[in-house]
């Protein structure tokens, strides 16, 4: 039987394909981008090598250091907005027996549209006449705000879309695990005269810590990832206040052809998705080990 | 009193949230049947006065919604199918032949990918599908989606596979069954749950993919929806209208399969999912 | 290219000969004569009829145009025609039109298709180094030299300076523009406010509509190059009409006072709120939209933009009641107040790859294009200025406003073109960047002149 299971032709064709693409588009890409970062090409003409000034224009472009600041709001407002917001919606709907199935179908939805039409569905909403947002302020005889093309509340405007959209999901994850635990538990709570708060806090909440550090590490990785909606919705701007290195590491690439400049600041994306890597791992991933069930 | 606001509130809370959710449906869908700009900045949430669906008309025929929908369904779903195969197969490897060296290797090395946010590799992919001589053709999308997924597919369903107890498989393989027999027969019908889970969220991130199809395609027959609708924005920008009802042309399906396919769906989603 | 005051006689024949006469340093020798006859232009059909192959061979030519909403209606009819002309001329040729958004295809599309290499066979194109000339260095475009020396019709552009390199052409104009203020006479009227002769007066008239709560200029910068167009014409009057090509070759610079007032007075109306609010989010269709639906009193646009308010235009219910003035001269504004802007930097380029099929279907969609009769039909119905020598007496007026156009151009001492068209694309876009910085109060007028001038420092020295 450990010869069956130990088949190196089965073997072969059971990994090679996948070892083969990965490599292919995930891997060989990443060398190349090293290869290109130390180069000054515009997609035109032949690559000259640079070494490192690739890398550190990067640090003294502003426009770079800026948009690295606006992936770490996108980390921020997911940590410490969406994900309060996510565990307490959770909680709500676990809670109740009426209407669950559609409050939990409801919030799913947005997942399951493009980003580019939520992105298109909300500029509408922003918009400065037509759009939800000044209208409601209007009535309370609040002047028109300039969501989108205001400096001010454009990155704002962009999180509260993202997080529109991604919640959902979000919540769903965690109500998967709240309803996985065993009702024993909170069973024996009430008994002991605790109140629903309480067992929220006390005793669903830690022990759904293991989805919730996924949830962040989730939300960290769609952070880094983020370029649609900015694409989408602003376009980097107004005046790059959405900008984020995704949108300026392509724009630097494709419309001004600094393919060199681009891909050399891929590989800053990269080296800070592994930074931010490892913090997760110290600061979350350590700790909610210790919970057991 | 107590009882009815401590039921209460939670339902209050939760209605807020539907409200803020549904919203943006309500108010394109409104809006798409309205005439002119001029009608929706007057009432941008007054009921349309009468039903009228040229707007509609003419929309289908100024965009090619339903090509870009046709694109993105068979691109979405070959895509995620394809990464499904080959996840499920090199899963079955790593977790359940016992080549455990070299098995470790591989998953470490595919686990690498997990670390690479996607679109840090946008440029080198774009002159890796140039290269190819792929670019502009579906067939760059296909690999770049397929190749993305991998890495957590295999993550997800090795785990899932490696807590299948081993009897039946063992008495399985006794019997004469070889080991492909015992991939297909035994383990990947076990592994379903985990195959679902990873299936629909390929196939979100496939249906939600706008950055590399905005750039490497170029044929306006050839897009995605999620390219194509924001190219039919960009045309009639001065005509809400329009614009609101290719939204809801474009969203309409999805909305509807959802309404079908919700329960298997957000179950699916969490089924085989992560666990602590 | 070096400081030229140039006389302009009254007709656009004049102008445009003359015009061609003083084209860019590169090309002396691709310079049309300002001599030659307008009357070849029509050109043989037979030759391209006769360079398709004998057997019919069916075969697909990609054709890139901008032309995607209802403003441009005027120029996709014309370009269907042409395209249904061609495809008589050249049997199997099946033109199939790709359109995309006018800065989408310059800035994204475009530059990413000539990096990979894969750009459509026929497609809009930009001159300038930023564009045109540097695609044809890297090799990507097609000579045009032979088919126009077949065609006969070389001489009959007025200046397609911007496309050549090494005295080569590798893109064609296919029209001219000259950007100016467009001005709704009711709102003027209604306020009491004489078109402004000077920047004193046009000053007095935006603080007197926005004391009355009107909104004196309507503007959407959300695509940077459509307040590029303001800047660029405020630019010329302060600093004179020279100091775009002195900057391009590193003459002049930015950071002279006289730019820097400029770009002062343009931070001054935005600081004053003399623009649409929220002009970062509105892109262009939303400015003009903004002017048509009689929300503000002045437009900064294009010639071009005149056949918007005809009967037939999308602004018909400003039909009538719009009127048309150059940049007012500005009080110390150094050079010739009366310098107009004029362009011949939008057209269309071939790629270098093509096969005879391919190359014959160009041919002919040149020659269908570029003709005395779509010349003459752009500018009734669209506004725009030819590009070619076209008999000024075959130009209709119907249009009030190209008329006007027509006659300030004609009064002007001289002409300037835009930055874009001589500048590379970094330093365009560190333009774009600087103006809607200083939209949003980021930058001022001194801070954003030295950065630019910065970047084309860089530029400049990385070409020695």
């Amino acid at each position: 039987m450990n010869k069956t299971l130990r088949n190196p032709y089965v073997y072969l064709l059971f990994v090679v394909p996948t070892i083969g693409l990965y490599f292919l588009f995930f891997v060989y890409p990443v060398f190349q981008s090293v290869v290109y970062g130390v180069t000054d090409w515009d997609g035109l003409n032949p690559a000259k090598f640079v070494g490192l000034e690739n890398f550190i224009n990067a640090f003294k472009d502003a426009d770079f250091t800026a948009s690295i600041r606006n992936n770490m709001y996108f980390i921020l407002f997911s940590i410490f907005i969406q994900v309060p917001l996510i565990i307490t919606f959770s909680l709500l709907i676990s809670g109740v027996k009426r209407f669950q199935g559609f409050y939990k179908t409801t919030v799913f939805m947005p997942s399951i549209l493009s980003t580019s039409i939520i992105g298109i569905l909300w500029q509408f909403m922003y918009h400065p006449s037509i759009g939800f947002f000044n209208k409601f302020l209007g009535w309370f005889g609040i002047e028109p705000i300039y969501w989108l093309s205001d400096p001010k509340w454009a990155m704002l405007s962009v999180l509260v879309t993202n997080a529109w959209q991604w919640m959902g999901f979000y919540i769903v994850l965690v109500l998967a695990a709240i309803l996985a635990i065993p009702k024993e538990i909170n069973e024996a709570a009430e008994i002991d005269g605790a109140t629903g708060i309480q067992r929220a806090i006390k005793i669903t909440t830690p022990l759904i810590m293991p989805i919730i550090s996924v949830v962040v590490m989730l939300s960290i990785a769609g952070a880094m990832r983020v370029v649609d909606i900015v694409l989408v919705m602003t376009n980097g701007g107004p005046a790059g206040a959405t900008e984020v290195m995704a949108s300026y590491m392509v724009n630097k690439a494709i419309r001004f052809g600094q393919y060199g400049y681009g891909t050399a600041l891929s590989i800053i994306i990269f080296a800070i998705a592994l930074i931010l890597t490892a913090i997760y791992q110290l600061v979350f991933a350590r700790k909610s080990e210790r919970v057991e069930y | 009193m107590p009882k009815i606001f401590k039921k209460g509130v939670p339902h209050l809370l939760l209605m807020i949230y539907v409200i803020i959710i549904l919203f943006p449906f309500v108010f394109i869908l409104f809006s798409s049947f309205k005439y002119s700009n001029d009608a929706i900045v007057n009432a941008p949430f007054g009921l349309p006065d009468r039903i009228s669906f040229e707007n509609y008309a003419e929309a289908w025929k100024k965009a090619k919604i339903s090509t870009y929908f046709f694109n993105s369904a068979y691109l979405s779903l070959s895509a995620a199918v394809v990464a499904i195969f080959l996840a499920a197969a090199t899963a079955y490897a790593i977790a359940r032949m016992r080549l455990k060296r070299i098995s470790n290797a591989v998953y470490q090395f595919i686990l690498i990918g997990m670390l690479i946010p996607s679109n840090v590799l946008f440029i080198s992919q774009y002159i890796l599908v140039k290269d190819l001589g792929i670019l502009g053709t579906h067939w760059s999308l296909f690999f770049p989606y397929v190749a993305g997924a991998l890495p957590f597919s295999v993550l997800l369903i090795v785990a899932f596979m490696k807590a299948i107890p081993s009897e039946m498989e063992e008495a399985a393989i006794v019997d004469g069954l070889g080991v492909i027999g015992s991939f297909l027969r035994i383990i990947l019908p076990l592994s379903v749950p985990a195959l679902v889970t990873v299936f629909i969220i390929n196939l979100m991130g496939n249906w939600n993919e706008y950055l590399l199809s905005n750039f490497f395609i170029s044929k306006d027959y050839l897009r995605t929806l999620p390219t194509g609708m924001v190219g039919f924005r960009d045309s009639f920008k001065m005509n809400y209208p329009l614009v609101f009802t290719g939204v809801v042309i474009s969203v309409l399906p999805i909305l509807v399969l959802y309404g079908f396919l919700q329960r298997t769906i957000i179950e699916g989603l969490t089924a085989g999912g992560v666990k602590g | 290219m070096k400081k030229k005051t140039i006389t302009i006689a009254a007709s656009v024949l004049m102008l445009s000969s003359v015009l061609s006469a003083c084209g860019s340093k590169e090309n002396n020798n691709a310079s049309p004569s300002a001599s030659s006859s307008a009357s070849e232009s029509s050109s043989p059909s037979e030759s391209a009829a006769a360079s398709s192959p004998a057997a019919v061979e069916n075969f697909d030519i990609s054709l890139r145009h901008i032309q995607i909403s209802d403003l441009q209606k005027f120029r996709k009819a014309i370009l269907e025609e042409v395209v249904a002309k061609s495809e008589a001329d050249v049997p199997g040729a099946k033109f199939e039109m790709d359109p995309v958004e006018d800065s989408v295809q310059r800035f994204t599309k475009l530059p990413a298709e000539m990096a990979a290499g894969n750009p459509p066979k026929i497609f809009d194109l930009f001159g300038g180094p930023g564009d045109g000339q540097k695609y044809a260095r890297a090799g990507k475009l097609l000579d045009l030299t032979p088919i126009l020396d077949e065609l006969g019709i070389k001489d009959q552009f007025t200046d397609f300076s911007t496309f050549v390199v090494d005295g080569k052409v590798y893109g064609l104009p296919i029209g001219a523009s000259s950007e100016g203020f467009f001005y709704n006479t009711e709102i003027l009227a209604a306020n009491n406010i004489a078109v402004p002769k000077t920047m004193d007066e046009l000053d007095a008239a935006f603080a007197a509509l926005k004391a009355k709560g009107i909104t004196p200029m309507a503007m959407g910068s959300s695509a940077a190059w459509v307040p590029f167009m303001l800047v660029n014409t405020l630019v010329a009057r302060y600093a004179g009409p020279e100091i775009q090509a002195g900057v391009g070759d590193g003459s002049r610079k930015l950071t002279e006072p006289e730019v820097v007032n400029a770009f002062a007075k343009y931070e001054e109306w935005i600081k004053k709120g003399y623009f649409t609010k929220g002009e970062l989010g509105i892109d262009y269709t939303g400015q003009i939209n903004e002017f048509i639906g009689g929300k503000a009193a002045f437009l900064f646009d294009g010639t071009w933009r005149a056949s918007a308010f005809t009967a037939e235009g999308d602004g018909k219910a400003l039909a009538g009641k719009v009127g048309y003035f150059a940049m007012p001269s500005a009080t110390g504004g150094k050079g010739d107040q009366t310098a107009v802007n004029y362009n011949q930097n939008n057209g269309y380029g071939f790629s270098a790859d093509v096969n005879d099929n391919e190359k014959a279907a160009i041919k002919a969609f040149i020659k269908n294009l570029y003709s005395e009769e779509y010349q003459i039909r752009g500018f009734k119905e669209d506004g725009v200025l030819p590009s070619m020598k076209v008999d000024p007496s075959k130009l209709p007026t119907e249009n009030p406003l190209t008329k006007e156009a027509i006659a300030i151009n004609a009064a002007a001492g001289s002409v300037f073109p835009h930055f874009d068209s001589l500048v590379a694309a970094t330093v365009n876009g560190e333009f774009e960047k600087q103006i809607q910085n200083l939209i949003a109060g980021k930058a001022t007028a001194q801070k954003a002149t030295e950065a630019i001038q910065q970047v084309q420092d860089k530029e400049l020295a990385a070409l020695k």
